[in-house]
């Protein structure tokens, strides 16, 4: 037998040096259960979302294979989440519709982001007369009535799911520009960045390597509550019938067609919704604790 | 010919509440490898000069309304950005006052020292790491290899400070501006900073501007002090000459405050009454309500800058005119 050695290894001190802000953040977000629940969830529908859009039959039926002879079955064991009037498998379609939905959240708030970003840092950097200019533009487009623009732009280009992105995202990023409009404000007049004028950068190095970085933490708070806000709204709009068409269908869609049989068919409104309520409560509660995590104010150090 | 020519600065700052003139009319020549000091209260536009010259006062509000600063056949204050940034950070750089927030939180302390050296001689990222290891080595940081993958947040003050001034210093420029570089540090830490910004300037040969409110600092450091007070050159002279011969009320006023290790008791010396109103300067002298020598003409006449011996200037009314001994 041998005994344990008096000194224990003590292993050397990280040789990549340093503990950046970042895996601070990570840590704190593991410990917020909540938020990691939340994280969990997303990534499993995501990937069940992407596998089913993969592999068409893995649930054994495709989303638009219709059996009229079948008709609306509550679940059983040949489908595990029954069939809607047409005998097309909701679990294949919540799946389907699944990545739809996600596809667009994640799509419009990637045009929000890029435009809102943009934008609202050069307003903020510019300041002065361009700033005013700017945002007065942006308070205007505020004052659309949303559903109407969007639906006339809809109207406009055709029912095009592509489209149907693009203009949510350009909708969605106004909020975005005066949150980093304001955020680059504040963070210009640090020393930092007073810092990198005195030692000769261009005014774009400045923005896009000093300031944008140091925003990163909103923006992606923002962001990820931006998601939950644009699924819902390409929901609304299927559920108009002005977004996704039959025979593709997404969460929108599915609870759009749950309703107007609930009475007789429960189940195919009880699922999507579900899963719909399930995904907006985890995506909150994952921007709620990245806010936390990467808020520093918040943090011990 | 002098370094930098800086003559008749004069900077304002349009506010909602006025016009508050920040330097008027500031004149100054800086040698090759010559300290310049320069002291004054808060608020006495030691910081607004330097900011002017670097191109580094916001505008709007700010305005520079006045002057040339004749840096190598160039005016910084009317050349064109892109030629100004071809300047600052290679021929003329700056330290700031608080080390703790001047380097971006975000970015490894590596990565921010090879900027200026990336973006002004072009050179590979491996080749500016080499440079910047060596420069953290000179700058008294030791396992630079380790440190230049940190973050900002992992050093105290004084480690970022002088991490500032390799940065400020990697490009070997012939000037360096120093704001009040040691205001936030500890005493201890102040003196190592300012012995290590004497042996760079001894190892480059580069002029150093050195602001500072401590006179005491300055009268250690510096070849030459320029005092200001409400955004006007009250007096210029070798320290020495400063010293023991001041011919301001003002400069003599701000020597005798110095806090020395004086008798348990005894009390420390004050300036009676506050800096004037930025709003509102009094007309003529501006330190003529708190200056025990002040006379009628002093709040009259128009003041200005004039050679009362070789090499040394004074603002005071009474010393030009009366030779009056302070």
């Amino acid at each position: 037998m041998t005994n344990p050695p008096l000194i224990p290894n003590i292993e050397p001190a990280d040789s990549t040096g340093g503990v950046s802000f970042w895996q601070d953040a990570w840590h704190r977000l593991w410990k917020n259960k909540l938020a990691f629940f939340g994280l969990v969830v997303i990534t499993l529908l995501a990937v069940m979302s992407v596998t089913a859009a993969l592999f068409p039959k893995i649930t054994g039926y495709s989303y638009e294979q219709q059996n009229l002879a079948l008709g609306p079955m509550p679940p059983s064991h040949a489908h595990w989440l029954g069939t809607d009037p047409l005998g097309r498998d909701l679990l294949a379609r919540l799946l389907y519709g699944g990545g739809i939905s996600l596809l667009v959240g994640l799509c419009a708030t990637g045009v929000s982001l890029i435009i809102g970003v943009i934008y609202g840092a050069v307003a903020g950097f510019a300041g002065g007369k361009t700033d005013m200019v700017m945002m007065r533009v942006v308070d205007i487009l505020y004052a659309l009535p949303f559903a109407i623009f969007v639906i006339l732009l809809m109207v406009f280009f055709g029912q095009n799911i592509l489209l149907l992105f693009v203009a949510i995202g350009a909708v969605e990023w106004l909020t975005m520009a005066r949150i980093v409009r304001s955020q680059v404000m504040s963070v210009k007049r640090q020393e930092f960045v007073e810092a990198a004028h005195a030692l000769g950068l261009g005014e774009t190095r400045i923005v896009f390597r000093h300031i944008i970085p140091n925003l990163l933490g909103p923006i992606i708070v923002f962001a990820t509550l931006t998601v939950p806000e644009v699924i819902l709204l390409e929901s609304f709009l299927s559920f108009l019938g002005l977004g996704v068409q039959p025979p593709h269908s997404s969460w929108g869609v599915l609870i759009k067609e749950g309703a107007e049989v609930m009475e007789e068919y429960p189940w195919l409104l009880i699922y999507p919704g579900a899963i719909m309520a399930l995904t907006l409560f985890s995506l909150n509660f994952l921007g709620d604790g990245l806010r936390d995590a990467l808020d520093v104010r918040g943090s011990k150090d | 010919m002098p370094l930098l020519n800086v003559e008749n600065l004069c900077t304002a700052f349009h506010t909602r509440n006025g016009v508050v003139r920040a330097v008027q009319d500031v004149s100054f020549q800086l040698e090759r490898g010559e300290t310049l000091g320069i002291v004054g209260e808060s608020g006495s536009g030691k910081s607004v000069t330097c900011y002017s010259i670097m191109g580094l006062v916001p505008q709007p509000p700010g305005r520079i309304e006045h002057g040339r600063a004749m840096f190598d056949q160039v005016d910084l204050l009317s050349c064109p950005p892109s030629r100004l940034n071809h300047i600052r950070g290679r021929r003329i750089s700056m330290i700031f006052q608080d080390a703790m927030t001047s380097l971006n939180p975000f970015l490894r302390i590596g990565s921010q020292l090879i900027e200026p050296l990336m973006i002004h001689e072009k050179i590979s990222r491996a080749a500016a790491m080499e440079r910047a290891l060596a420069m953290l080595d000179e700058a008294g940081i030791s396992e630079g290899k380790q440190r230049l993958k940190m973050f900002p947040h992992e050093f105290s003050g004084g480690m970022r400070q002088r991490v500032m001034i390799a940065m400020a210093l990697i490009t070997k420029p012939d000037i360096l501006i120093a704001d009040e570089p040691t205001t936030a540090l500890d005493v201890t830490v102040q003196a190592q900073i300012l012995e290590l910004i004497a042996k760079m300037q001894k190892e480059l040969g580069m002029a150093v501007i050195l602001i500072s409110h401590d006179l005491g600092i300055v009268s250690g450091f510096c070849d030459r002090v320029m005092v200001m007070y409400a955004g006007r050159v009250m007096e210029t002279a070798r320290t020495d000459d400063l010293f023991y011969d001041t011919k301001h009320p003002y400069t003599r006023g701000l020597r005798k405050s110095i806090p020395a290790l004086q008798m348990k008791g005894a009390e420390l010396h004050t300036i009676p009454g506050q800096p004037p109103d930025p709003h509102h300067l009094p007309p003529g002298c501006p330190f003529a309500p708190r200056c025990e020598h002040a006379v009628e003409y002093c709040a009259r006449e128009e003041i200005g800058l004039r050679e009362v011996a070789p090499g040394h200037g004074t603002a005071c009314l009474r010393v030009q005119k009366e030779n009056l001994a302070v």
